[in-house]
């Protein structure tokens, strides 16, 4: 659809020469186009309209999968996550996160915020459904909130939501 | 295809097939008639012939010569087979016949020429004619297979006609789809065409909206026009995205990409990616789900996020803030029952569960159309309760 030639092709020269990462912004919006683009190896692609706000946060979405960087650690109110070591920090004390806490609280953080479906943590956990480990991922949250919050009965931070799964809210200070 | 046009297309074919039947039955029997024996291919009947035949003593005086045809012969046999009167016999033609004899030329040929009889007082009136000029045949036909005749015969016609109305359906069925496919093609092209000529300018519209709209020095009621252009941007790029989905759905060109989905991983993750989007902002956006697992659906699961978000938009769309909407999944007869209810529905009015016609006389465009064609694409229906609340179900068939 472009003047001289189309946006695909374009893609192959632009990923000839260097290996940048690529997000389509395009007008068609058929299943088809989307998956060649993708298919091709672009990184994203978004479909007009769209408001400049999503494009922003689907490029720093894309910088920051492909220019990875160890992580900062975590603040949630007077707990520090490291995330290099696997611990939590709290009044000068470390308490070692399981392989499982670690997980959760990692798929937690990476969603900004955001509800996380117990589904979507159970796949992260066991990488299968929901289906008999609702009450063992239940169990592993009680545990990760006596590590990260400071009332784990009335927590700040990793809050339920009824129904539905769980949300971290980030707070980088107390 | 309309099941109407099919019927009325069936009888059009049925009635011309039983037109043609009847007329060829009825010239069939009367052709068969008009030349049977003592019909018109003899030229004079045996009874004139008999009758021009008379006796004066021990001799026999003939006035009917003129009658006999040209090439046709005559002779009489009296009760011991004997020929007593003859004229223009041929020479091969023996003068005696056996009782076998007569019980044969009478059924058959005598000598291979055609023969037909007539009984008289003093014997048997035998007129042949030229060999292979008449067509004789004996037929003998049980009474009861007489009877089944109409049997057969309707059967027969029964059989034709199923051959003949399969054909036409094959015909019209064939040309139908080529009509209807270069017709969607046209409408496909041109809503593809329409839809992304008004997408790009619809980038900018909003791009410029959205920035106005974060522009620190910009006044409090100019701020207020700029969300409302990129609101009302986002409304018309919704309907463009509407409009294509519907046409797709319409034409059977958006592939169902079917998989196993569980209901209340799918009901739970859809919940979730609304309020993310903070498209509940205000509203208590709550999920009904029951303890017992519920039955495994294949669908497609963008298609029915796709409906699911259309009916909670509305809700969240006509209603004001403060209103509780509800998402929720149940098992019913071996079908999965998904509904989403809450609020008044007060724009918009419920759109009929069926999949649009294809001659294109449904409403494009709106949700409650979409949702209804996506229920149907997976083999279910969507129905539509004015409530209030408003309440939307969509059945639709569970796996096994």
């Amino acid at each position: 659809m472009l003047p001289d030639g189309d946006g695909f092709s374009l893609f192959g020269r632009l990923r000839q020469g260097r290996d940048v990462p690529v997000l389509f912004v395009s007008a068609r919006d058929e299943d088809e186009a989307r998956l060649r683009g993708l298919g091709l190896g672009a990184d994203d692609y978004i479909t007009k309209p769209f408001l400049p706000q999503e494009l922003l946060l689907r490029l720093r979405a894309v910088l920051r999968r492909v220019y990875r960087e160890q992580p900062a650690p975590a603040r949630l109110g007077d707990a520090e996550i490291d995330w290099g070591k696997g611990v939590v920090r709290r009044a000068g004390a470390e308490t070692p996160l399981t392989a499982k806490e670690f997980a959760l609280l990692k798929a937690l953080w990476e969603a900004r915020g955001n509800i996380v479906t117990i589904d979507a943590l159970c796949s992260a956990l066991w990488d299968g459904p929901l289906v008999g480990y609702e009450n063992t991922l239940m169990v592993h949250i009680r545990r990760l909130r006596e590590k990260v919050e400071a009332d784990p009965s009335h927590p700040r931070f990793l809050l339920t939501v009824r129904g539905l799964g769980y949300r971290l809210r980030r707070e980088e200070r107390p | 295809m309309k099941l109407r046009s099919l019927w009325k297309g069936a009888l059009l074919v049925a009635g011309s097939a039983l037109l043609i039947a009847a007329v060829s039955l009825l010239g069939l029997l009367a052709f068969v008639w008009w030349n049977m024996a003592d019909g018109r291919g003899w030229g004079t009947t045996m009874e004139q012939l008999s009758a021009a035949l008379t006796r004066d003593g021990a001799a026999y005086s003939f006035a009917g010569e003129p009658l006999l045809e040209e090439g046709h012969w005559a002779m009489l046999l009296d009760e011991e087979g004997r020929v007593v009167w003859s004229l223009r016999k041929p020479q091969d033609v023996p003068e005696q016949f056996a009782l076998t004899d007569v019980a044969s030329f009478t059924r058959w040929y005598l000598e291979d020429y055609p023969v037909r009889c007539w009984v008289r007082e003093d014997g048997l009136l035998v007129e042949g004619a030229p060999k292979g000029s008449v067509w004789k045949h004996d037929i003998v036909l049980d009474t009861r297979a007489l009877l089944r005749a109409p049997v057969w015969f309707l059967g027969c016609f029964g059989l034709a006609l199923g051959g003949v109305l399969g054909l036409a359906c094959l015909a019209v069925r064939h040309w139908f789809w080529q009509a209807q496919k270069v017709r969607d093609t046209a409408r496909s092209g041109w809503i593809n065409g329409v839809s992304h000529d008004i997408r790009t300018p619809l980038s900018v519209v909003m791009g410029y909206a959205a920035q106005l709209e974060e522009a620190p020095d910009l006044p409090p009621a100019r701020r207020r026009q700029a969300a409302a252009v990129r609101a009302q941007s986002q409304v018309i790029r919704d309907l463009v995205n509407d409009l294509n989905l519907t046409m797709r759905l319409d034409c059977a060109m958006q592939p169902l990409r079917r998989t196993a989905l569980r209901p209340e991983a799918f009901v739970r993750q859809t919940a979730a990616d609304f309020l993310n989007g903070g498209m509940a902002e205000g509203f208590d956006l709550e999920v009904d789900l029951p303890d017992t697992p519920l039955p495994v659906i294949q669908a497609d699961p963008f298609l029915l996020r796709r409906a699911v978000n259309n009916l909670l938009t509305n809700c969240v769309r006509h209603n004001a803030p403060g209103c509780a909407i509800r998402l929720g999944a149940r098992a019913e007869k071996g079908r999965l029952l998904l509904w989403v209810d809450g609020g008044i529905m007060e724009a918009e009015k419920p759109a009929p569960a069926r999949p649009a016609e294809p001659d294109g006389s449904a409403a494009h465009g709106t949700g409650l159309q979409l949702v209804a064609q996506i229920a149907a694409a997976h083999g279910g229906r969507a129905e539509f309760f004015a409530g209030p609340p408003f309440r939307c179900e969509l059945r639709l068939p569970a796996k096994g």
